[in-house]
């Protein structure tokens, strides 16, 4: 077929932006880099405050029990793996080498994406186990203080909503993340494959 | 190379490029955009060995392979960036087929025949792509065919 008849390039370099001024442009980047830091910055102090918040009760009431204690300290770490596997995940596109050829640049792409898969999934997962465990401990001084009947029927709430959480919000939670997620990667897959060489 | 001259220099190639692979004007703005502050970060890692235009266009490219995952993180906000600017209603009706049917395509041959247009050597385009030379050239080949087919369909010449 012939395909010299209409001039294509012609009609391709007709086609103009406005170019924004570069001193705009600079003002983005440094914009964006700012509220990068800020964001960072915001992740680590709520962290920071939550922990600060649990250490002062154990301080301010003093708990006598082991338990309590390994529970304050348990929901703690539950809450700095939540933070940690947030920010790894974020990391791992930081360091997808952007000057790459498509084909190289996508192969990174997917298996980001699955490492990402991987490190939701484990990450809460131990994120449900950890913070579980740490309310189960916490709450054991206090209901033994209570009547036996108070003490049980505080344990079966508590209990209810665990069970609840992980049977119900977990999963539910997992399968959202691991939709978004396998969508990506089968659109990612699918440009991968028209890169097969013939 | 400073910042400023490649920004001047790419700017239009960059708009272009982005524009054949979503057909979008703001968002294609918005897309290359996005690319020069990734060569504006990337800058300092630039060794002279590598050639600008293959550099900048590998980093063009990957971040329009990108969009995919970005337009399900942040839907598509609409930015009034140049409110001034007239869109392109008055533009002959065969740059914007021109553009739809490129669109059109599967990702990596939008990628290509852009490159292509951007009349940049098949050689370089290869090494942009990760593909080898003839792969390329076949696959032009095959791109121009489909856009020919589809100009005459619609009744062009």
């Amino acid at each position: 077929m012939d395909t010299n008849n209409i001039n294509f390039g012609e009609l391709w370099n007709a086609k103009n932006a406005k170019q924004p001024a570069t001193k705009n442009l600079l003002v983005k980047i440094k914009k964006l880099k700012r509220s990068n830091r800020i964001g960072l910055i915001l992740i680590n102090i709520i962290l920071v405050l939550t922990s600060i918040f649990f250490l002062s009760i154990w301080f301010y009431y003093e708990p006598e029990l082991i338990t309590t204690k390994i529970g304050i300290v348990l929901t703690i770490l539950a809450m700095f793996v939540f933070v940690m596997a947030h920010n790894r995940s974020f990391k791992l596109f930081k360091n997808a080498k952007k000057t790459q050829s498509n084909s190289e640049y996508l192969k990174d792409l997917l298996s980001i994406k699955t490492k990402q898969q991987f490190l939701q999934t484990t990450m809460l997962n131990l994120y449900f186990i950890l913070l579980s465990l740490g309310i189960g401990l916490y709450i054991y001084e206090y209901t033994e203080q209570m009547t036996s009947f108070w003490g049980i029927f505080a344990y079966v709430i508590t209990s209810f909503w665990i069970l609840f959480n992980w049977f119900y919000l977990r999963p539910k939670q997992i399968k959202k993340q691991r939709a978004e997620l396998n969508e990506i990667i089968n659109k990612f897959e699918n440009i991968q494959s028209q890169l097969k060489q013939e | 190379m400073v910042f400023e001259d490649l920004y001047k220099m790419y700017w239009q190639k960059i708009f272009r490029l982005c524009m054949g692979y979503v057909n979008d004007h703001d968002l294609a703005q918005d897309m290359a955009q996005e690319t020069f502050i990734i060569v504006w970060q990337e800058m300092p890692k630039f060794r002279n060995e590598a050639n600008i235009s293959t550099w900048i266009f590998r980093i063009a490219s990957n971040n329009c392979l990108r969009q995919i995952e970005k337009q399900k993180r942040h839907p598509k906000v609409e930015l009034p960036l140049n409110l001034k600017y007239v869109k392109d209603e008055n533009i002959e009706p065969e740059i914007q087929f021109l553009y739809k049917c490129i669109c059109e395509l599967p990702e990596t041959e939008r990628l290509i025949i852009s490159l292509e247009l951007e009349n940049i050597k098949q050689s370089e385009i290869a090494n942009i792509v990760g593909l080898s030379e003839v792969n390329i050239r076949v696959k032009i080949h095959r791109i121009k065919e489909k856009l020919t087919q589809k100009f005459k369909e619609n009744g062009h010449q």
